[in-house]
C-alpha cells in the first residue's frame, strides 16, 4: 500500500513542481532517476555477485555514444535503444570472459583500467566520437524521442520516461534477486568453491550478472544523451565510476533500497542544496563523501540500508 | 526508505516559489558563467571581477527605477557537463534576464542550446570558436573575435614579419584549441609555410618531453600551440629544457600573467595573439581600468575582463531599454549599436561582432609587451 | 632521437620505480592494494612545493644542503601521513574481506585529493625553479642536469633500500612478516611496528617521487597522483607485485615504453599503453615478469 502511495507521489509531485516553474528541481529529479538506474544496475555486479567494478561508467558511455551516433543518423530511439543494450551487453560479455576469472582486488583494478581505456578512446578517436569536443558535432542534432504522436522535449516528459525505465529496472533487479540465479549469485559471493561443488555453473552465472548489469549502464547512457542532448568523454571519468560505488557502499550493497538511498544522499540532496548553499558547496561534497565512505566501510560495512543476507555475511567475520 | 522518499519529494515540491524579492524593488539578475575553480580559474575570476564592477556601476548610476540588478555568478569548471547542468539551473531561474559566458567554446556550444530552449540571451565574452554562432541560434551573441581571424592573423604575422617558414603545431583537441590550430595551419600552408607536425595532447597532461623530442628532430623555427595557458606554459618550459629554443606562439587562451608564472623564464620571447587592441590604448577603457585597479589593488587584469565588462554593460542597456522579457532583450541586442569601452559594437546576422582587430604580444622581462 | 627518448624514459621510469616501491612493499606485507598511495605521492609533491616556495636558499653554496632538507621534509611528511592513513583506515579492516580495505583506500584517496584541492586551490601551481639547469651533450643527445639528478637520486635510494632490506635486522623482520604474519609474531617480531615501518618507508619514497615529479614537470595539482599512481601500480604488477627489484625494473620498463609510445606512435594515446600492459599482465601473467608463481590459497 505504501509503495502505491509512493508511486502516486512520484507521478504527481513533479506536475506541481512544473506548474510553479521549478525546472531545476525537476532536472535534479531526472538526474536522480538516471543515477538510480545506473546504481541499481551496478548493484547486480557489486552487491549480488560481490565483484567490485571500478569502471562501470564505461558502459554508460558506450550506451550514450552509440545512442548519439545512431540518433544523429536519424534512427528512432526505439530502434537505437535495443542496439545500445545489445552492444553494451556484448562488450561487457567479451570483457567479462577473461576478467571474471580474476580475484576480487585484481578484478577491481582491471575494470578500472578498462574504464579508463574507454574514456581515452572516446577522447582520442576523433573520427568516431569527436574527441573532447563531444557529440553531436556542430550542425548535427540528436533526434527527439517520439512515442506515437508525442515527442519528448522538456524535463517533465523526460522525467516520466526515466521513471518508466527506472521502474522496469527495479522490477528486473527485484525478480533477479529472488530467482534461482539470484540465489546462485549469493552462494558464489559467500563461497565460490562451495557453490561450484553444489553444482552451480559459476562462470555462467557470474557472466550473466556482469552482462545484465552492463546493459543497465547502457540504458542509462542512452536515455541521458537524448535528454541532455550532449555528451563528452569528461562525463565518464574514473571518479564518476567511484561515485557510483560510493553510493552503493553508503546506501547498502546488495539491497535495491540501499542503492536508491545512496543515490538520494549523494546526488539528490547535494543538487537540491546547491541553490541554497551556493556553488562552492559542490566542492566540499566529495570531501564529505570520501569521509563517509571510510566511516561506513569500517563501522557499518553493510551500509545504511543493508540487505539482510549481506549483513549477516559481513558480520560473520567479526567473531 | 519510504520516509526518505517522502522527504525528497517534499523538498522537490517545496522548492517552488521560494524566490521572492525584497519589498518594493524587483530583482533582475544577470548570470555570469565561467570557470571559477580549476585550471583556468584565474581567467574566470577576472571575468567575475569585471562583471561585478559593471553591475555595481549600473545600480549606483540609478539607471533602473524599480529594478535592483544582481550578478549571479556560476562556476562551470571549464567542464562541458557541468556547463550543461548549470545552464539548466539558469533557465529555471525566472529572474535571470541574460547570460554572460561561457569562457571555453567547449562549454559555450552545448550550453547555448539549453539557453535557446527558453530564448534566453547569451553573450559570450571569451569563446572564440566560429562554430558557436554557426548553430543558427537566435539568442547567441559573441563580443570577441573568432579563431579563424586570429589563427590566420598569427600565420601572416610570422611569415611576413619574422620570415618563419617551418612551424610545428600542437593543440589540446578542444573546440577552441583545435579550431585555432587548424586555422593557423591552413593560413600558414596557403602562404607556402611548412607545417612539420600537427599533434594533439590531452588537457591535464604534464609530460610533453617525448612529443617535443620528436618535434625537435624536425627542426621547426616555432611551435604554435592551440589551447590554454597551463599546458602551454609547461610546453614552453620543457621545450627549452630539451634544447629546443624556438618561440612558442599561442592565442588569447594563453594571454595571461599565469602563463609566465607556470612557464617561468622559459617563456621569455614567446608570443601570444589577443583579440582587440590593448585596453590601455582605448580612450574609453581608461576609466574602467582605473576603477578595476582601485577596487582590486595588486590583482593582475585578465584577458577577458574588458570583454566581460562590455557584455555585461550591453545586457544592462538592453534591460534598461526593454524590461526583462527575454525575447525583447534578444531582439534589442541583435539590433544594438552599442558604444562601450571597446568602441562601437554591432552584430552580424549570425551574432558575431563586427569589431575584429587582433594584436600580437611578446613576453619580455616577464611581461607581455604589445608588438602590433 | 632514439637516445633522447631512452633518456626521457629513464627519467620518467626513475619516478615510477620509486613510486612503485610503496605499492609493492605494502602488498608484500598486507596483500592489499594501497589505492591511497597516489595521494601520498601528491601530498609529498605539495610539501616540497610549500618548503621550496617559503624557505629561501641562504647562500648559493648551501644548495645541496637545502635540497637535502626539502627531500627529508617531504619524505617524513609523506611517510607519517601514510602511517596515519594505515592506522585509521586500514588497520580496523585487516581481517575483513579483501575488498573492504580497497574501498576504504578509495575513500581516503577521495578525501585527501579534495582536502588538498580545498586548501591549496584547484588550479596547477608552478613549482619553484631553484635547481640550476644545465644541458649536457651525451653521444649527440641532450641531457639536462635535472634528468641526471632524478635518475641518480632514484638509483641511490633504491640501493639504500635494497641494503636495508637485505642487511639489517629490521629488514629481516620485514621479510619475515611478508612471509607469514603469525610465524613472524611467534618469532618475537612486532608485526604492527613492521607494518608501520613499511608504510613509512613506502610513503616516504612516494613523497620523494612526488617532489621529483614536481621538479621535473614544473607544476603541482591536486589530482596529479592518479595517473602516475596507476602507472606505478602497473610497474609493480609488471615486475611481480611484492617483489622489490621487480618494481624497480618494472618502473624503468614502463617509463621507456611510455616515452617510445609518445615519441614514435602517438602522444595523445600514450596513457592507453600503460592500461593495456596492466590488463595483459594481470590476465596472463599475474605473477609479473620477475615474480614467483604462488598458487592461490583457498
Amino acid at each position: 500500500m505504501k509503495w502505491l502511495t509512493a508511486l502516486l507521489l512520484l507521478i504527481i509531485a513533479p506536475l506541481i513542481g512544473y506548474h510553479y516553474g521549478n525546472f531545476y528541481a525537476l532536472h535534479v529529479a531526472g538526474l536522480v532517476g538516471i543515477y538510480c538506474i545506473l546504481c541499481v544496475g551496478l548493484n547486480i555486479t557489486v552487491g549480488y555477485a560481490g565483484l567490485l567494478d571500478l569502471g562501470f561508467m564505461a558502459f554508460c558511455a558506450i550506451g550514450a555514444y552509440t545512442a548519439a551516433l545512431l540518433s544523429i543518423k536519424g534512427l528512432s530511439f526505439w530502434i537505437t535503444l535495443p542496439v545500445c543494450l545489445l552492444l553494451g551487453g556484448l562488450i561487457r560479455y567479451l570483457i567479462g570472459a577473461p576478467v571474471l576469472r580474476l580475484r576480487g582486488d585484481y578484478l577491481a583494478i582491471v575494470t578500472l583500467a578498462f574504464g579508463e581505456i574507454f574514456r581515452l578512446v572516446a577522447n582520442n578517436f576523433d573520427w568516431l566520437t569527436n574527441g573532447p569536443k563531444g557529440l553531436p558535432r556542430v550542425g548535427e542534432k540528436i533526434s527527439e524521442i517520439r512515442l506515437f504522436s508525442l515527442s519528448f522535449t522538456n524535463d517533465l516528459q523526460f522525467y516520466y520516461l526515466i521513471l518508466f525505465f527506472l521502474l522496469c529496472t527495479l522490477l528486473i533487479s527485484y525478480r533477479l534477486e529472488h530467482s534461482r540465479t539470484g540465489r546462485a549469485l549469493v552462494a558464489i559471493r559467500e563461497d565460490e568453491l562451495a557453490a561450484k561443488l553444489s553444482g552451480i555453473n559459476v562462470p555462467r552465472v557470474k557472466s550473466l550478472a556482469f552482462v545484465l548489469s552492463g546493459m543497465f549502464g547502457a540504458l542509462a547512457g542512452a536515455i541521458y544523451v537524448h535528454w541532455i542532448g550532449f555528451i563528452s568523454p569528461e562525463m565518464f571519468t574514473f571518479w564518476e565510476s567511484v561515485l557510483l560505488v560510493a553510493m552503493l557502499v553508503i546506501g547498502g550493497m546488495g539491497n535495491i533500497a540501499g542503492a536508491l538511498l545512496g543515490v538520494l544522499l549523494l546526488v539528490g540532496v547535494p543538487e537540491l542544496l546547491r541553490p541554497v548553499l551556493g556553488t562552492r558547496f559542490v566542492e566540499y561534497r566529495m570531501l564529505i563523501f570520501g569521509l563517509i565512505m571510510i566511516v561506513v566501510i569500517i563501522f557499518r560495512p553493510e551500509g545504511l540500508l543493508p540487505s539482510k543476507r549481506r549483513a549477516a555475511e559481513l558480520h560473520a567475520k567479526d567473531d | 526508505m519510504y520516509r526518505a522518499l517522502l522527504i525528497a519529494l517534499g523538498i522537490l515540491t517545496g522548492f517552488t516559489g521560494c524566490a521572492k524579492s525584497p519589498a518594493g524593488m524587483k530583482v533582475v539578475k544577470i548570470a555570469l558563467v565561467c570557470p571559477l575553480t580549476g585550471d583556468v580559474a584565474a581567467m574566470g575570476q577576472g571575468m567575475k571581477r569585471a562583471a561585478e564592477i559593471a553591475v555595481e556601476e549600473g545600480n549606483a548610476a540609478g539607471r533602473f527605477q524599480d529594478i535592483k540588478l544582481e550578478l549571479a555568478a556560476f562556476d562551470d569548471r571549464a567542464d562541458p557537463k557541468e556547463a550543461v547542468n548549470v545552464a539548466n539551473q539558469i533557465i529555471s531561474d525566472r529572474q535571470i534576464a541574460g547570460v554572460v559566458g561561457h569562457l571555453n567554446s567547449g562549454c559555450s556550444i552545448p550550453a547555448s542550446q539549453i539557453y535557446s530552449k527558453r530564448g534566453l540571451l547569451m553573450i559570450t565574452s571569451a569563446s572564440t570558436n566560429p562554430k558557436l554562432t554557426l548553430q543558427g541560434l537566435k539568442n547567441v551573441f559573441r563580443i570577441c573575435t573568432t579563431d579563424d581571424v586570429q589563427g590566420s592573423f598569427a600565420a601572416n604575422y610570422f611569415i611576413d614579419k619574422l620570415k618563419i617558414t617551418r612551424a610545428a603545431v600542437i593543440h589540446d583537441k578542444t573546440s577552441y584549441g583545435q579550431g585555432l590550430a587548424e586555422e593557423f595551419k591552413k593560413q600558414f600552408e596557403i602562404r607556402q609555410g611548412k607545417i612539420t607536425g600537427f599533434d594533439g595532447i590531452n588537457i591535464g597532461d604534464k609530460d610533453f618531453r617525448a612529443l617535443l623530442t620528436s618535434i625537435k628532430n624536425k627542426k621547426p623555427s616555432l611551435i604554435y600551440y592551440g589551447g590554454m595557458y597551463t599546458e602551454c606554459g609547461l610546453i614552453s618550459k620543457q621545450a627549452k629544457e630539451l634544447g629546443l629554443p624556438v618561440p612558442v606562439v599561442s592565442g588569447d587562451g594563453v594571454f595571461t600573467p599565469e602563463f609566465i608564472k607556470i612557464g617561468g623564464n622559459a617563456t621569455e620571447g614567446d608570443y601570444a595573439s589577443m583579440i582587440g587592441i590593448p585596453p590601455e590604448k582605448l580612450p574609453k577603457a581608461k576609466a574602467f581600468i582605473e576603477r578595476y585597479k582601485a577596487k582590486y589593488p595588486g590583482v593582475d587584469m585578465q584577458p577577458y575582463d574588458t570583454y566581460t565588462y562590455e557584455a555585461t554593460s550591453l545586457i544592462m542597456e538592453a534591460i534598461e531599454k526593454t524590461g526583462k522579457d527575454p525575447a525583447q532583450i534578444v531582439d534589442y541586442v541583435s539590433r544594438a549599436k552599442f558604444s562601450g569601452i571597446l568602441g562601437e559594437t554591432t552584430f552580424d546576422a549570425k551574432g558575431d561582432t563586427l569589431n575584429k582587430t587582433i594584436s600580437i604580444y611578446r613576453v619580455k622581462n616577464g611581461k607581455f609587451i604589445y608588438c602590433e | 632521437m632514439f637516445i633522447e627518448q631512452v633518456i626521457n624514459g629513464l627519467t620518467l621510469g626513475s619516478i615510477y620505480a620509486l613510486f612503485a616501491l610503496g605499492y609493492t612493499m605494502v602488498y608484500g606485507i598486507l596483500r592489499m592494494i594501497n589505492f591511497a598511495h597516489s595521494e601520498i605521492f601528491m601530498v609529498g609533491a605539495y610539501i616540497g612545493f610549500w618548503v621550496l616556495s617559503s624557505l629561501p636558499v641562504f647562500l648559493p653554496g648551501f644548495l645541496p644542503a637545502y635540497f637535502l632538507a626539502v627531500f627529508i621534509l617531504a619524505m617524513l611528511g609523506a611517510g607519517l601521513l601514510a602511517v596515519v592513513v594505515e592506522r585509521i583506515a586500514y588497520k580496523p579492516l585487516r581481517h575483513a574481506s579483501r575488498l573492504a580495505p580497497l574501498i576504504s583506500a578509495i575513500g581516503v584517496s577521495i578525501f585527501l585529493q579534495n582536502l588538498i584541492m580545498l586548501t591549496a586551490g584547484a588550479s596547477s601551481r608552478p613549482y619553484p625553479e631553484k635547481l640550476p639547469l644545465e644541458q649536457f651533450n651525451f653521444f649527440g643527445a641532450q641531457v639536462s642536469s635535472l634528468q641526471i639528478f632524478i635518475f641518480g637520486l632514484a638509483v641511490l635510494l633504491m640501493f639504500i633500500l635494497t641494503l636495508f632490506i637485505s642487511r639489517t635486522r629490521l629488514g629481516k623482520a620485514m621479510r619475515a612478516t611478508a612471509e607469514n604474519h603469525i610465524v613472524a609474531q611467534l618469532m618475537g617480531i612486532n608485526v604492527n611496528t613492521v607494518i608501520s615501518l613499511t608504510f613509512i618507508i613506502g610513503g616516504g619514497l612516494g613523497g620523494i617521487a612526488g617532489v621529483l615529479n614536481g621538479l621535473y614537470y614544473g607544476s603541482v595539482k591536486y589530482n596529479m597522483g592518479f595517473l602516475p599512481g596507476i602507472k606505478a601500480f602497473t610497474a609493480a604488477v609488471l615486475g611481480g607485485i611484492g617483489n622489490l627489484k621487480g618494481a624497480m625494473a618494472g618502473g624503468f620498463i614502463l617509463g621507456i615504453v611510455e616515452a617510445f609510445a609518445a615519441g614514435y606512435i602517438s602522444s595523445e594515446n600514450k596513457d592507453i599503453f600503460a592500461f593495456v600492459i596492466l590488463i595483459l599482465v594481470l590476465l596472463f601473467k599475474p605473477a609479473g615478469l620477475f615474480g614467483e608463481e604462488v598458487p592461490e590459497k583457498i
